[in-house]
């Protein structure tokens, strides 16, 4: 059953609609991306489920209810503008969120403790956020997210600002979530963290659905028509009528096929003109279908 | 309420812990202080020991203004008189002014004649004080002068000179008449329109700077997926007031401490003795309260649609405009509490706290129960409309970021919301 379902939505500001029509639903346990070029209506549909505003027309449900304002107690949202009290102490913060979420003071204390002792910055706890860096405030953010042990978790951007160590920290602890039957959606620009953590996807443009469902799915539909080879000898087979496009990086090519070209034709022009080391078909990346699906207009 | 009061927690310990709040919660008394300080020093500069000599050519005039200063309530003068004078007493008496053995010298010269030549010598520049005080007793010394020059003696000069005190009564409504306490209400209506005016503009614009901080922090937006905007005002309101209200009370009970000083007599006692009656003190703490919720939900309300301190600037005039107003009445109030301006400004709900606790100073039983039940009703009635127009603006303000609002934009937010 959906943790979260946002039916037929549409939200208007003055002629501008920042949502048309957007339906889609995420199970628990369920990893799901939600995509789009800048302004395409990921953040107004965000909000939208927060209850920061309300649809013009449309139904939103939580944890299988209409929405309700106390649900928001089982949710946990991480915005894309961060926001921290600056002068305040980590951990009255931490608290502060914690309580405002409906924990104890004392509860809300523990788990603080425990997810900064997680989370690597238990020695931040009594500084002010002011003093701390962009990266650690990321952190503190995301626990604060996370402390009331939220059944819904929603991330807009959650991976900015981050580097490779602390993001690998934070998708780790998104992967538990996700293993515990937390049902996660995030809205990110980052197609390769897409493609390896989320089991759904729904692109969005210009307030619309364009293309939404399982992943593997979307992925499975489109035709597998890139070859990657890696060569050494004469590069004539580039020259193949199979091939659409091709670029050739010194004994490394990119090849995209023609529709209908037979990559069992190329491969044996090419094994007859070089040593081949590796011929690889490959299905498009999301990056890719992306691209394709919103008209190389994104500029995300 | 769970959230609001969470709200208020915060904002209220933040603040009190803040540096911001103990300077200015030490800063302001020490400044009043200061100022007590410096006007009891003056006060006493000038009530004694001030040496001054008289130099007159006429013996009994020079006595005379000699016994005159003396007899003043306020000031004691050491007083020297050479009369009649030489050259040399004059140029003695001018050499000690010069080497400040005395402070002051009066010359008089030709008393006797129509126009007398008297002229005040001093290192310093003659205050106000002392030189309508020389003047008053160099004049009453003239007038006893030229009344005995007309045979008139002395015991009759007295009777002729002698000033009649004119006490002033006042009347009820109901026909009963008691003292009247002369300028000490007024005094006390200045000092709470002061007391009121200044707390309530200050916490107003710091709820106003707040709002702005935690929208270029960017945090409504966490907030507001937990908690109602409404909440978010109700409870920044109520932390904001109760630290008000703490700095208050620890500034009243550092006054009750320091009351029964040397420092606090200049405001005791005397002239501008102030005294407030218990319906005063009842009213006052409520009108702040109501006072304070109305401007600051005000100033929140606008303090969402702008992006910066400055950009609040320009709605400070609004804010200013009621208070000029509740000064500018006043005048009119000691004239007459109940002249219609005075009491439409004190229904009125911005200039109300500000006028109607001053107003009720200077009345006597009984007091327009009437009209105070009206004013506070509609205080309670704007800041309910106030609050409910300001969470509108707020809902949608703190998510707007980049540029202030203009008046067309907040019309459209309020219909959003």
């Amino acid at each position: 059953m959906p943790v979260v379902e946002l039916a037929a939505v549409t939200k208007a500001y003055d002629s501008k609609v920042a949502v048309r029509d957007l339906s889609l639903s995420i199970d628990a346990g369920q990893m799901f991306g939600l995509l789009g070029p800048n302004g395409a209506g990921k953040t107004s549909s965000i909000r939208m489920m927060m209850g920061i505003t309300m649809p013009d027309s449309g139904r939103i449900s939580l944890f299988e209810k209409p929405f309700d304002r106390r649900n928001l107690d089982r949710v946990g949202y991480l915005p894309e503008e961060r926001g921290l009290y600056k002068k305040m102490k980590v951990l009255d913060q931490l608290v502060f969120f914690g309580e405002l979420h409906g924990l104890t003071r004392e509860a809300a204390r523990k788990r603080a403790v425990d997810w900064a002792s997680r989370m690597e910055i238990s020695g931040s706890l009594d500084k002010k956020t002011q003093e701390l860096s962009k990266g650690m405030q990321q952190k503190i953010q995301f626990i604060a997210t996370l402390l009331h042990d939220p059944g819904l978790v929603v991330m807009d951007e959650p991976f900015s600002g981050l580097d490779p160590v602390n993001a690998t920290l934070l998708q780790d602890a998104l992967l538990d979530l996700k293993s515990q039957g937390k049902a996660i959606l995030f809205s990110t620009h980052r197609m390769d963290q897409v493609e390896k953590l989320c089991d759904s996807i729904c692109l969005i443009n210009n307030g619309e659905a364009v293309l939404s469902g399982n992943l593997r799915e979307i992925k499975s539909r489109y035709e597998r028509n890139r070859v990657i080879v890696e060569f050494q000898g004469r590069a004539d087979f580039l020259k193949s009528d199979e091939i659409a496009s091709a670029n050739n990086y010194s004994g490394h090519a990119e090849i995209t096929l023609k529709p209908g070209g037979d990559a069992q034709k190329l491969l044996h022009l090419a094994a007859s003109m070089a040593a081949i080391y590796r011929f690889e078909l490959v299905e498009p990346s999301l990056e890719e279908i992306f691209i394709q699906t919103v008209g190389g207009k994104a500029n995300a | 309420m769970r959230n609001m009061l969470l709200v208020a927690r915060r904002e209220y310990l933040e603040q009190i812990r803040g540096r911001a709040f103990r300077i200015s919660t030490v800063l302001v008394p020490a400044l009043i202080l200061f100022l007590l300080g410096v006007s009891g020093f003056t006060g006493r500069k000038l009530a004694g020991g001030r040496h001054i000599a008289i130099a007159a050519d006429n013996a009994s005039l020079a006595a005379d203004i000699r016994a005159d200063l003396l007899g003043g309530k306020r000031a004691s003068y050491t007083i020297d008189t050479v009369a009649p004078f030489t050259e040399q007493d004059r140029a003695n008496l001018q050499a000690r002014v010069q080497n400040k053995s005395l402070d002051g010298l009066v010359i008089i010269e030709n008393s006797a004649s129509a126009s007398p030549s008297v002229t005040y010598e001093s290192q310093s520049s003659a205050d106000l004080l002392d030189t309508s005080r020389l003047t008053e007793a160099i004049n009453a010394g003239f007038l006893n002068l030229r009344l005995a020059q007309q045979g008139i003696s002395s015991f009759q000069v007295h009777s002729l000179v002698q000033t009649v005190p004119l006490e002033t009564l006042q009347v009820s409504s109901s026909g009963k008449t008691g003292k009247s306490q002369g300028m000490a209400p007024f005094y006390a209506a200045m000092l709470m329109t002061f007391l009121m005016t200044m707390p309530i503009l200050l916490y107003g614009m710091d709820m106003a700077r707040s709002v702005i901080e935690e929208k270029g922090s960017r945090i409504f937006e966490v907030m507001l997926a937990v908690a109602r905007p409404e909440d978010l005002l109700a409870g920044k309101l109520l932390g904001v007031g109760a630290v008000g209200l703490t700095q208050i009370a620890i500034w009243l009970a550092a006054a009750a401490l320091l009351s029964g000083s040397a420092l606090a007599a200049p405001i005791l006692s005397g002239q501008m003795k102030i005294h407030f009656s218990v319906l005063e003190a009842v009213l006052f703490p409520i009108y702040f309260i109501l006072g304070f919720f109305l401007y600051s939900a005000f100033f929140s309300g606008l303090a969402a649609t702008c992006e910066t301190a400055q950009d609040l600037q320009m709605y400070i005039t609004l804010a200013v405009i009621p208070t000029w107003t509740s000064f500018a009445i006043l005048p009119f109030l000691l004239n007459n509490p109940n002249s219609p301006w005075v009491v439409a400004a004190s229904l009125f709900p911005p200039t109300a706290p500000l006028v109607m606790v001053p107003r009720i100073g200077m009345l006597s039983a009984p007091y327009p129960w009437g009209q105070l039940a009206l004013s506070l009703a509609l205080m309670v009635f704007s800041i309910w409309a106030v609050i409910w127009l300001a969470s509108r603006l707020y809902r949608v303000g703190i998510l707007m970021y980049g540029k202030r609002a203009t008046l067309p934009e907040i019309f459209r937010w309020l219909r959003y919301s």
